[in-house]
């Protein structure tokens, strides 16, 4: 058992680093707008078969990991510029309900096009075998989806800190008023925000497809620990979604060698002690949100 | 005189389904899908009260219609009980999951009082999926109506003798409720939704007020999700499942937020849809994702909110102006409250 | 008519806004019996002291005391309960509610009513209607008492959330620029209305003011914030004479009349 401890935390982290990302997306989306988007899965899973039916049609992984997620974005932007924008003055769970109801949409839609059962979906054959860390040995693909999934945090990172357009982000997130005091077109910051998290999305979607399988409902079987992450790591705080990603990814993982029917639930309880310590989540931001 | 006319519409729709058995055959429906109907708006009548009344998202309501649902399917499968003990102890789980979940769902509001609710109401379903050994996991479990309570008579319930104790549940519930939401209890509730700094600025602790609704809610949720196993014989972890939360939510915003009478309405709309659609076409779902989005544009206010509207009656229903000013006043998504 | 006893004070209050010090160790006392106002040029910090005060927003660093008791930490409804009583400068209301409802809600708050699920009857329900009758004839709503608040004037609104941060029986009334959007008649009729909060209520008032006319008229002492800091204290001549407020509100004009 307690050799299956290293390998099982790695694989912790390559979970945690999914839920980060998912969750990164969400908190993206929520922060700026104040919508749940329940149909974030939906564009994991839409990325995920984008990618697959590339793949099978002879393109290379390498372009599919970059194509799919873009398609997945133009498909969002288009349904945020005219289906959730008309909600962001109304209350918020009006917004959560229309994407409720588009995730419904999608699955079947999924269903139909790519039939109600998984389809296999192999990474490319570069990324076959194992790698040897020196102390232990890991797969080559997972090693690559960490990678990936890093690359990706820190370039979110430095756009949104190092760039003009990251920092109106950021400031509107703040105050969305001031930004519009100052010229700066909110609705162009709100769909390029959505796009964003969408990107995200499906980045980890096309990832996931290829270590957690594919299948209708494949994306909304993340987005629930990501709901978790984004609490525990608290709402508002990118940093937070990061950490409370891996957090989870771990316990997760561990509970899984240990007592595997409490793996789900190992994240509730986690969730439950650091809301009875800190009800605002690990790194959440007070005034924000309350 | 309003009052007369409230009271002559509501005995005029307790008639027609009390000849529902009479009346069911003529429209092609089963009798137990109207029981159905009434059962569900039960538990819409639950979100109704958290999210059409106070004012909060409530999207984990299944956990405790689900939690009712399993308190009858375990109790008859591990513990000899008869009918009346069953739903007694399916709505006790219920009333503990709402017990345990309470203290964190009240700390917030807004989104984020949303997410903990959907996060938090996944819980029992991850436990009654992974629990196969006792649940059955994601097979769901079989509910034999056990024999009603009566000494030594083994009477069995029948589809009928459930549907008129579905309409006789769901008589009393709604006029508990009507009552409940028309107390000073309930006006609090309704200021909540309004103004909860105002609320707060007249000396009421708001948290206990919503800790309250919120244990009332599980309640009528688990009471529903036990009639629900009984009727259709079954509880899987689907009636557990977010996505339950969701039909909720969406049956209460169809027949109108903060109308007592708008919880049936929707849950009607929902549950015959449901039978009907489904056996005209495999793609049920995208109808009814599509009636989501279709809701969410352009019908917010639901039928009865409208119809109130209409009539300018109901100062409860929700209006964009209304909710306009709300956003403008707080930042998005959350309720000023203060501290 | 002013006694000696401190009713409120709060010291060396500060308060960080996102790197900002909205608030810099402000110290303030409200005697008993006193219309005490706050003022100060926009940005001065007036309204996040005031949040502190009332429990809206706890502050940093600093000490609220109310009746004696330390309330620095203490939960905005329980300081209701102990005898504050607040408006804010939108009009913090329930729109969608009459005005008698909204009146009566916070008479049965108090009445320790609003948790119960059977309107009460009897010598209860008498005691209630009078009390928002007293409260409403005391605002002068009366008349509109069966509106819906939100299809009423501004002034109205600010009438009746007046009425409401009365029903809970306060001794110190907290009122955060209660003239701001209101016309002059309006706002005339909101100084007679603070007036007879002390003439005939005999409760103690602090409010935030922009309007100088107001001030100087209704207040007997007077605080000046700038940039977040304490900048001037005293009797409306003592303040309307400082050449350091005089400097602060330089280019605001509103001291040229004086």
């Amino acid at each position: 058992m307690i050799e299956h401890i290293g390998p099982q935390l790695f694989n912790g982290l390559v979970l945690g680093a999914f839920y980060a990302i998912v969750a990164l997306g969400l908190s993206l989306i929520m922060n700026l707008t104040g919508t749940i988007n329940m149909a974030h899965g939906s564009f994991m899973t839409l990325a995920g078969y984008l990618a697959f039916t590339m793949v099978s049609r002879g393109t290379s992984f390498w372009f599919a990991l970059i194509a799919a997620p873009l398609i997945a974005v133009i498909v969002g932007v288009i349904v945020e510029r005219t289906l959730v924008r008309p909600l962001y003055k109304r209350e918020p769970f009006y917004s959560l309900l229309m994407t409720f109801g588009l995730s419904l949409m999608a699955e079947e839609i999924y269903r139909l096009i790519w039939g109600p059962n998984g389809v296999p979906f192999s990474p490319p054959h570069a990324l076959d075998g194992a790698a040897s860390l020196g102390f232990m040995v890991f797969p080559t693909f997972r090693i690559f989806i960490v990678v990936v999934l890093i690359v990706a945090i820190v370039a979110l990172a430095l756009f949104l800190t190092r760039t003009r357009f990251g920092l109106r982000l950021r400031a509107a997130v703040q105050d969305s008023e001031m930004i519009a005091a100052l010229g700066t077109n909110t609705q162009v910051l709100y769909a390029v925000n959505f796009g964003l998290g969408i990107f995200l999305a499906g980045i980890a979607g096309v990832l996931a497809a290829g270590m957690l399988g594919l299948s209708p409902t494949s994306g909304n079987n993340l987005l629930m620990p990501a709901f978790v992450t984004v609490i525990i790591g608290g709402m508002g705080s990118l940093f937070g979604s990061i950490v409370g990603g891996l957090l989870i990814g771990i316990a997760i993982s561990l509970t899984t060698l240990f007592i595997p029917a409490a793996s789900e639930v190992s994240m509730y309880i986690l969730m439950a002690v650091v809301l009875m310590v800190r009800p605002r989540g690990l790194f959440g931001e007070e005034g924000i949100f309350g | 005189m309003k009052a007369r006319t409230e009271l002559i519409a509501s005995a005029a729709v307790v008639m027609v389904f009390a000849a529902g058995p009479v009346l069911s055959p003529l429209a092609h429906l089963d009798i137990s899908i109207v029981s159905e109907v009434l059962v569900t708006s039960i538990a819409v009548m639950s979100v109704n009260l958290l999210l059409g009344y106070t004012g909060l998202p409530a999207f984990g309501n299944a956990a405790y219609f689900g939690l009712g649902a399993y308190g009858v399917a375990l109790s008859v499968k591990y513990l000899d009980v008869n009918f009346i003990e069953s739903i007694l102890i399916g709505i006790a789980a219920a009333f503990l999951g709402g017990l345990i979940l309470a203290p964190f769902l009240l700390r917030r509001r807004g989104i984020y009082f949303g997410l903990l609710s959907i996060a938090f109401g996944q819980v029992f379903y991850f436990i009654a999926y992974r629990y196969t050994d006792v649940t059955g996991g994601e097979d769901g479990m079989n509910v034999p109506r056990p024999p009603l309570a009566l000494p030594s008579a083994h009477v069995a319930v029948n589809e009928l003798a459930m549907y008129y104790l579905a309409l006789v549940l769901f008589v009393v519930a709604v006029i508990m409720f009507r009552g409940l939401v028309r107390s000073p209890f309930g006006r609090t509730l309704i200021a909540i939704r309004q103004n909860e700094t105002r609320a707060r600025y007249l000396g009421l602790n708001t948290d206990r007020f919503i800790f309250v609704a919120l244990l009332i809610s599980a309640t009528m949720a688990g009471l529903s999700g036990a009639m629900f196993a009984l009727l259709i014989n079954f509880a899987d972890p689907l009636r557990l499942d977010w996505h339950q939360s969701g039909y909720f939510v969406l049956s209460m915003i169809l027949g109108g937020a903060g109308t007592v009478w708008g919880s049936l309405v929707g849950a009607f709309i929902y549950v015959i849809g449901h039978d009907i659609i489904s056996t005209i076409t495999q793609w049920w779902q995208i109808f009814l994702g599509a009636l989501f989005v279709a809701c969410v544009l352009f019908f917010p206010r639901g039928i009865l909110g409208t119809v109130d509207v209409l009539l300018r009656r109901s100062p409860q229903a929700f209006t964009d102006d209304d909710v306009d000013a709300a956003f403008e006043a707080h930042a998005p998504g959350e309720v000023g409250r203060g501290v | 008519m002013a006694s000696d006893a401190i009713l409120l004070e709060a010291r060396g209050i500060s308060k960080v806004f996102g790197g900002l010090r909205a608030v810099d160790d402000v110290s303030l006392q409200v005697r008993e019996g006193t219309i005490h106002a706050l003022i100060g040029p926009n940005g001065a910090g007036k309204t996040t002291f005031f949040n502190a005060i009332s429990g809206f927003a706890f502050p940093e660093r600093g000490q609220v005391t109310f009746r004696g008791t330390d309330v620095t930490r203490t939960l905005n409804w329980r300081r209701v309960a102990m005898g504050m009583g607040r408006t804010f400068q939108t009009p913090s209301i329930f729109p969608e509610l009459t005005v008698d409802e909204n009146v009566r809600l916070g008479v049965r708050a108090h009445a320790k009513q609003a948790f119960h699920l059977r309107t009460p009857g009897g010598a209860a329900k008498a005691a209630v209607d009078g009390r928002v009758d007293e409260l409403l004839g005391f605002v002068n709503l009366t008349a509109q008492r069966d509106r819906q608040l939100s299809e009423l004037a501004h002034g109205s609104q600010r009438l009746c959330e007046i009425a409401m941060s009365l029903s809970t029986d306060p001794v110190l009334v907290l009122l955060d620029e209660p003239m701001a959007g209101l016309a002059e008649a309006e706002t005339d009729r909101i100084m007679g209305v603070i007036r007879d909060l002390r003439l005939r209520l005999g409760l103690t008032v602090l409010f935030v003011e922009h309007n100088m006319r107001v001030v100087l008229s209704l207040a007997d002492r007077i605080t000046v914030l700038d940039r977040g800091k304490l900048l001037a204290e005293g009797t409306p001549a003592e303040i309307a004479a400082n050449e350091a407020v005089r400097s602060a509100y330089l280019g605001e004009g509103v001291l040229d009349h004086v």
